[in-house]
């Protein structure tokens, strides 16, 4: 064999991508002479190398949730249409045609079950989706509850509380800032599994204590709490007695911590 | 498509979900984009289902999500013209001074992923494609739509350019 022969196919062999018979060929060959077998070692290395650092990554929850959401969309079997590129200003008007969508859903349920602020309720539900867009979910990200609270001292008038949960198995995954009702709102973020939950908090002059209303939207739960002067929404697609069992853990961690 | 689709689809496709979204994140290079195009992928995947027959739903899925990520950057190329996408960011690196081998050898695994990120697109598909997903030769060469021998040569050529960013060779040649 030929050396010009042999280096033209090492990559086959070194991938096993050869017949048993000419992969004995080669063998034979790189025996025998020492360049080759120098290439041969060269390769090996440097695909061993690869496979050993190059990183693996593991889809993020958002990105899970977000494809969860969209395969259970009644329209997701439509036949495949044309990817428009998403400039940020299109991006934009599309989480507002969704918001309005989403919006006019949560308004009729609301106005159905007779809620009494169902405009934040669409508020809260829309900020919710949005934050499951791409880059959106925190401004603080970080499980350490050290972290997050103090990340929002001097910018909103509230220090939210911010339980570590773990116990109760839920993740804290950040915090960020957000409008809801005409307002900057402290919104930090949960996860169960892939689930992302939002909790929203503002402080309230009402001084009615224990209302508590839910609604449900879409496979979106949302439940509504006041506490000790705090307004707060919690909203996920996470199943009814999960989020409940959020709440719950969630009212006590921070009943706890007074 | 009735809901046994969907589960189906759920219980076959999904599985590939991290397999798809380091793809997209070895082509795209941004986490954000990748997280996009993925989405668009797994859509699209749902709605050509019907097509899917039995065979490997990974490959299956891969040759969605690539494609998905190149019409992604040829439509974001016009305003990402910052980023080089042609060989001279990798004539860079493998011009740069090689590592120390022990350095590598010291786990830089940093170096190795900023070496193959310079890498042209149609050199970087099939590194990882072979290097991460350990696909066959036949398989890549149905998901990148070029024959055995190119994807033979783009995986030679592409190799030996990482194996001079990474200084591997050198002491043998003096």
């Amino acid at each position: 064999m030929r050396c010009s022969d042999c280096r033209d196919v090492l990559n086959a062999y070194v991938d096993d991508e050869m017949m048993p018979s000419e992969m004995q060929e080669i063998r034979e060959h790189l025996a025998t002479c020492a360049d080759c077998e120098r290439e041969h070692r060269l390769l090996a290395e440097t695909s061993l190398l690869l496979r050993d650092k190059l990183v693996r990554h593991s889809a993020p929850d958002v990105l899970k949730a977000r494809i969860r959401n969209a395969l259970a969309q009644p329209n997701a079997f439509d036949p495949p249409r044309e990817v428009k590129p998403q400039r940020t200003w299109m991006r934009l008007a599309a989480a507002s045609v969704l918001v309005a969508i989403v919006s006019s859903a949560v308004t009729f349920a609301a106005a159905r079950q007779g809620t009494p602020s169902r405009s934040i309720a669409d508020d809260v539900l829309a900020s919710h989706i949005r934050s499951l867009m791409p880059g959106h979910l925190t401004d603080v990200a970080s499980t350490n509850q050290h972290n997050v609270k103090p990340w929002f001292n001097g910018r909103i008038g509230l220090s939210p509380p911010v339980p570590s949960l773990d116990s109760a198995a839920f993740r804290l995954i950040g915090g960020r800032l957000d409008y809801i009702d005409g307002r900057s709102v402290a919104a930090v973020v949960y996860a169960r599994r892939d689930h992302m939950i939002n909790v929203y908090a503002w402080p309230t002059t009402s001084r009615t204590e224990e209302t508590r209303s839910e609604t449900t939207d879409r496979g979106y739960h949302l439940v509504h709490w006041r506490n000790d002067g705090i307004e707060y929404w919690a909203v996920s697609d996470l199943n009814r007695p999960e989020l409940d069992q959020f709440v719950a853990a969630f009212t006590s961690a921070t009943t706890a911590s007074r | 498509m009735g809901q046994q689709d969907v589960d189906r689809f759920e219980r076959i496709i999904l599985p590939h979900l991290d397999d798809a979204y380091t793809l997209a994140r070895y082509l795209l290079r941004d986490e954000h984009d990748a997280q996009d195009a993925v989405q668009d992928a797994v859509l699209r995947a749902l709605r050509y289902f019907e097509g899917y027959r039995d065979g490997d739903a990974r490959a299956w899925l891969l040759a969605i999500v690539r494609n998905c990520c190149l019409t992604w950057q040829r439509r974001h190329s016009a305003d990402r013209f910052n980023i080089s996408f042609s060989d001279d960011s990798a004539v860079d690196v493998s011009d740069a001074r090689p590592a120390d081998a022990a350095a590598i050898e010291a786990s830089d695994r940093a170096a190795v992923n900023r070496a193959v990120a310079a890498l042209p697109t149609e050199f970087r598909e099939v590194i990882v494609l072979r290097e991460i997903d350990g696909l066959s030769y036949k398989e890549i060469s149905d998901i990148v739509g070029a024959p055995i021998g190119t994807v033979m040569s783009r995986l030679a050529r592409a190799r030996k350019r990482l194996a001079a960013a990474f200084g591997l060779g050198a002491q043998e040649a003096s």
